[in-house]
C-alpha cells in the first residue's frame, strides 16, 4: 500500500490528475491505518504474554511491572522500528491532510516521499526486525527486560526522541517536493516551520530525558558521555536549531533559500545517519542496540536519500536563488548566520569526533577512542561562542544596526555580564572556563530580560496594563518571539548547569558498618557519612543489595541515603542481566549529592559518593526550552489586520527602540 | 573479597531464590559476557607493572590519580574510562585490574604521563579515552576549528557579496535623512495602538 501511495502521488502530482494524488493520499492513510493495527497487535501480545513471539519472549517476563511491558515496545530493535513506523504513520497522515488544501502543488510529492521513507521502515521491520517472528517453541517466560530501561525516564525517553527524530522526515518530504516544484513560497516555509518546532520540541524533551536518565540510572555521576548514539540525537538538534534561526531570515528578508533547504535535509539524513550508528555497530557505544543486521539496509537509506537530494539541489540552484540583500554585517540577519554557522560548525565537530575512530581505523589501521575528553576539548569554546550568539543575535536589528543602536542595547547586558563575572573571581572562582561560562550566561540572561522590559514596558504605558496582564499578553501575541527568548533562557539555565560540573567532587570511599567518612563538599560545608551496613532482601522481580548511610551536613543530620544493586531474576528465579544500579540523590538548588554502591567487599561498601553543583539546574534548563519550544509552536490564529495606509522609514535603532 | 566474588556471594545469599545456571546470555565464549552496557570481555585485563623507581614515593595524590584514571580507558568493552566503569559497573573485573596497576606505579614513583605511556606499550592506542595530539590524529582536533574557520571565511565573504548588490539598491531607495519625524512617529504609535 505505501508503494502504492508512492507511485500514485508522484504520477498524480507529475501528471496533474487529482484522482491519482486522492488515491495516494488514500493509500498513505490506508497505510497509516495498517501499521496501527500491526501495533495494537504487537502491544496486545506484550500484555498477553505471548512468548511465542521472539521479540515478547526476549524483551518481557510474566512478573515484570505493566507500565514496562507496555514500554518494551520500543525497548527492543524490532518493537522500536515498527513504532517509528507508527509514528512516522501518523505524522504522516497529519502533515498530508493539513497540506492537501494548503499546499496542493506540494502536498503529492511530500506524501510520495513520505511513503517512500515509510516503506522503507516497513521493509526492515517485515524482512529484517520483525517483532512478529515466531519461535520454534513457546517458552514458559520471557527473558525480561533489561532492569536498566526499567526507569520512568527510559520509559518516556525513547518515544520523545522517536518523535523528534521522526519529525524530521515531514519538512524533508516537504522539501524534496519544493525542489521537485520548484515551488519554495510561503507555504511550504509555514508547513516546514511547523513541522521542524515539533521535531525541535521532540527532542530537546527526549535528549533531556536521557540525560535525566542516565544520571540517575546508570550510575555514572554525570548525564553526558558524549557516547555516539548520544552523539546521533544531538546532530539533528543542532541542525534543526540553526534551521530554526535561519528560516526567519527567508520569512523576513526572502534570503538563504538553498541554505535552508539544505539544513532540513541535512537534519533528515542526520536523523537517518544516527539511527545507522545506533544500530548497525559501526561504532562501539554502551548502547545495547548497537549490534543488529538493519546496519547495512540503513546505510543504503542513507546513501540513496543523500544521493537523491543533492541531486535534486544541484539541479534546481537557479530556483533558490536569494531575492534580497544584505545591507550591513551588522545585522541580525547577519548575526543569525553567525550563529548558524557556530551550530553547524559544532555538529560537524561532533559528527566528527564520532567517526573518527573508523577514519583512523581505516588511515592508520589501528583502533583508538574519542571520548569526553577530546568533546570538551574541541565543544566547549564552541559551545561557549555558541552562548554569546545567543545574546547578541536579539540585540542587533534587522537590516543595519547604527552604532548608537548597538550601545544603548549592549550596555546593560554586558554590564551585567562583566559584573557577574567580577563577582564571581572576587568569590574566588578561579576556573577559566566557568567564568567565561557564567560571565556569557548573565550577558545572555541580561538581553532576555532587557528584551521582557522593554516589551513589557511598552504594553503598560500603551495600554496601562497591570505588570503580570503585560508580561502574559506580551509572550501570547508574540510567541514566536518571547517564546523563543524562553528558549534562550533555558539555553541560560544548562549553560550554567554545566559550568557547574567543572567545581565537582568524586570521592572513592570504602565503609564497613558503624565506619564514618568526612568529606567536603565544592562549598566548604563538611559532611559525615556513617554506613549502616549492607544488607540484602528480596522484592518483585529482583534481590536487592543496598547500603545505608547516615548523612551529616555541617554537624547537622540530614537523613539516610540508600544506594542499591539489583539482581533481577525471571518468574522461575533465574538470574537475568547483569546487576544494575540504584543511586541515591539528594538534590538541591547548589548541589546534588550523589551515592553509587559499587560493590560489596565482605562486610565493606565499596562507594563512589558525588558532589555534583549544579545538576538540578539541568533539569530546569530542560523544562524551560521546553516551555518555550511548547509558546513557539502553539497555535496562534492570524488576527485580520487592517492595512494601515502607512509606511514610514524609520532610522533601524533609536525610534524602533522607542516605540517597541 | 573482589566483585566477582560479591556477584558470586550475591547469588549465592539467594540461593533459595536464584539456581546457579547461567543465563545463555552471558556466555558467548571465554573469558566474555553481555553486561548492561553490551558486550564484554573479563580476560581483556592485562598486566601493567614497573619496578618501583629508587626512593619512589607516591608520585600523585588520590584525587590526581582518580583524574588520570579518566583519561585511560577500561578494555572490557564498555567504553568507559577506568575511574567511571571501576566505581560504577559492578561486574567488571577489567577496571579494577587497571585500577591496581595504576596504584602500583603511583606508588612506584611514576609520573602520570609515565603512567600512560606504561598504558599505551600495553595495550596500544586504544588505552587512551582521547586520541593523542600527533600524526594523523591532529586532524581530529584541528579540522573542526578549520572547519569553521573556512566556514567564517567562506560566510563573511558570501555577506560582503550581498552587502555590495545591496549597496546601489540601497542609495536609489533610502532618503537622505532616514530618521523619521516626530509627528511620523506618534502617527505609528497610533497605529500599533489601534492594531493592538
Amino acid at each position: 500500500m505505501a508503494a502504492w501511495s508512492i507511485v500514485t502521488s508522484f504520477a498524480g502530482g507529475t501528471l496533474g490528475r487529482e484522482d491519482l494524488i486522492v488515491s495516494g493520499r488514500r493509500g498513505l492513510y490506508a497505510t497509516a491505518l495498517m501499521i496501527v493495527l500491526a501495533s495494537i497487535g504487537l502491544w496486545t501480545a506484550l500484555l498477553t504474554h505471548d512468548f511465542s513471539l521472539k521479540f515478547v519472549a526476549s524483551g518481557t517476563s510474566s512478573n515484570m511491572p505493566k507500565v514496562y511491558i507496555f514500554t518494551s515496545f520500543w525497548g527492543g530493535q524490532a518493537g522500536s522500528l515498527l513504532f517509528w513506523s507508527l509514528i512516522l504513520a501518523l505524522y504522516s497522515v497529519a502533515a498530508v491532510w493539513s497540506a492537501k488544501n494548503t499546499a496542493r502543488e506540494l502536498a503529492p510529492w511530500a506524501a510520495g516521499t513520505l511513503s517512500a521513507v515509510l516503506l522503507f521502515f516497513i521493509a526492515v521491520t517485515c524482512f529484517k526486525a520483525n517483532p512478529f517472528e515466531r519461535l520454534a517453541f513457546v517458552p514458559a517466560d520471557g527473558r525480561g527486560m533489561n532492569p536498566q530501561l526499567q526507569n520512568p525516564g527510559m520509559a518516556i525517553h525513547p518515544p520523545n526522541l522517536y518523535l523528534g527524530y521522526v519529525a524530521t522526515t515531514v519538512p524533508f518530504a516537504f522539501a524534496i517536493a519544493a525542489l521537485v516544484t520548484r515551488k519554495l513560497d510561503a507555504s511550504w516555509l509555514v508547513l516546514v516551520r511547523r513541522w521542524s518546532i515539533i521535531s525541535w520540541f521532540f527532542l530537546t524533551i527526549g535528549i533531556v530525558l536521557g540525560m535525566w536518565w542516565a544520571y540517575v540510572e546508570l550510575g555514572w555521576s554525570g548525564y553526558w558521555a558524549w557516547d555516539p548514539v548520544e552523539n546521533s540525537s544531538f546532530l539533528p538538534w543542532l541542525t534543526g536549531t540553526a534551521f530554526l534561526h535561519s528560516i526567519m531570515i527567508q520569512e523576513k528578508r526572502g534570503m538563504l533559500r538553498k541554505w535552508n533547504v539544505v539544513l532540513v535535509v541535512v537534519t533528515f539524513l542526520l536523523s537517518i545517519f544516527g539511527t545507522f550508528i545506533t544500530r548497525s555497530g559501526i561504532i562501539e557505544s554502551v548502547h545495547s542496540f548497537a549490534q543488529s543486521p538493519v546496519g547495512s539496509w540503513f546505510a543504503a537509506f542513507f546513501l540513496l536519500s543523500t544521493g537523491a537530494t543533492i541531486y535534486l539541489v544541484a539541479t534546481r540552484l537557479k530556483d533558490l536563488e536569494a531575492k534580497a540583500e544584505l545591507e550591513s554585517m551588522v545585522s541580525r540577519e547577519a548575526a543569525f548566520l553567525y550563529n548558524n554557522l557556530v551550530l553547524v560548525g559544532i555538529a560537524f565537530s561532533v559528527l566528527w569526533g564520532t567517526i573518527f575512530p573508523i577514519l583512523s581505523e581505516w588511515v592508520r589501521g589501528s583502533k583508538i577512542t574519542v571520548g569526553p575528553p577530546f568533546f570538551n576539548t574541541v565543544n566547549i569554546p564552541l559551545g561557549l561562542l555558541l552562548l554569546a550568539l545567543t545574546g547578541v543575535g536579539p540585540l542587533i536589528a534587522w537590516r543595519k544596526a547604527s552604532t548608537s543602536n548597538l550601545k544603548r542595547q549592549f550596555a546593560a547586558p554586558v554590564f551585567l555580564g562583566l559584573f557577574a563575572g567580577s563577582a564571581l573571581i572576587a568569590l574566588g572562582m578561579r576556573n577559566g572556563h566557568a567564568i567565561v561560562a557564567y560571565v556569557l550566561a548573565a550577558f545572555v540572561a541580561g538581553t532576555i530580560m532587557q528584551e521582557f522590559y522593554k516589551g513589557i514596558g511598552a504594553r503598560r504605558s500603551i495600554h496601562g496594563e497591570s505588570l503580570p496582564v503585560a508580561a502574559i499578553r506580551l509572550v501570547a501575541r508574540n510567541r514566536r518571539r518571547y517564546g523563543g527568548y524562553i528558549v534562550h533562557a533555558g539555553i541560560v539555565i544548562l549553560f550554567a548547569a554545566f559550568a557547574g560540573l567543572a567545581f565537582k567532587k568524586d570521592h572513592d570511599i570504602a565503609l564497613k558498618a558503624g565506619q564514618a567518612a568526612e568529606l567536603v563538599d565544592p562549598l566548604g560545608h563538611r559532611w559525615r557519612f556513617v554506613s549502616q551496613g549492607v544488607s540484602t532482601s528480596e522484592t518483585l522481580n529482583r534481590f536487592v543489595t543496598a547500603v545505608g548511610l547516615e548523612v551529616f551536613r555541617d554537624g547537622e543530620r540530614v537523613g539516610i541515603m540508600a544506594s542499591e544493586k539489583r539482581q533481577h531474576f525471571d518468574s522461575n528465579k533465574q538470574p537475568q542481566f547483569e546487576p544494575s544500579t540504584e543511586v541515591a540523590i539528594k538534590s538541591s538548588a547548589k548541589m546534588d549529592l550523589y551515592i553509587v554502591l559499587a560493590g560489596v567487599d565482605g562486610e565493606t561498601a565499596n562507594l563512589l559518593i558525588s558532589f555534583n553543583p549544579l545538576v538540578i539546574w539541568v533539569w530546569i534548563g530542560g523544562v524551560v526550552m521546553a516551555l518555550g519550544g511548547l509558546i513557539v509552536m502553539w497555535p496562534q490564529a492570524e488576527r485580520r489586520r487592517a492595512p494601515g495606509g502607512y509606511v514610514a522609514t524609520l532610522a533601524p535603532a533609536r525610534e524602533l527602540a522607542s516605540v517597541s | 573479597m573482589q566483585r566477582r566474588d560479591f556477584v558470586t556471594s550475591t547469588v549465592l545469599a539467594g540461593a533459595a531464590l536464584v539456581s546457579s545456571s547461567v543465563h545463555a546470555q552471558q556466555a558467548p565464549g571465554a573469558g566474555a559476557q553481555v553486561s548492561n552496557l553490551g558486550p564484554m570481555d573479563q580476560a581483556a585485563a592485562k598486566t601493567v607493572r614497573r619496578a618501583p623507581k629508587p626512593g619512589a614515593t607516591k608520585s600523585l595524590s588520590d584525587e590526581d590519580r582518580d583524574a588520570l584514571e579518566r583519561q585511560i580507558r577500561c578494555q572490557c568493552g564498555c567504553t568507559l574510562d577506568v575511574y567511571i566503569c571501576r566505581t560504577t559497573d559492578f561486574s567488571c573485573q577489567v577496571s579494577p585490574a587497571m585500577h591496581r596497576d595504576i596504584i602500583s606505579l603511583v606508588e612506584g614513583g611514576y609520573s602520570g604521563q609515565e603512567i600512560i605511556d606504561a598504558f599505551v606499550d600495553t595495550y596500544g592506542e586504544r588505552a587512551l579515552m582521547a586520541p593523542t595530539r600527533e600524526g594523523f590524529n591532529l586532524a581530529a582536533y584541528v579540522l573542526p576549528f578549520a572547519a569553521i574557520g573556512a566556514g567564517a571565511v567562506g560566510l563573511i565573504w558570501f555577506l560582503r557579496g550581498m552587502q555590495r548588490r545591496a549597496v546601489p539598491a540601497t542609495s536609489r531607495t533610502t532618503p537622505s535623512s532616514p530618521s523619521a519625524t516626530d509627528d511620523e512617529m506618534a502617527r505609528l504609535q497610533d497605529a500599533i495602538r489601534r492594531d493592538d
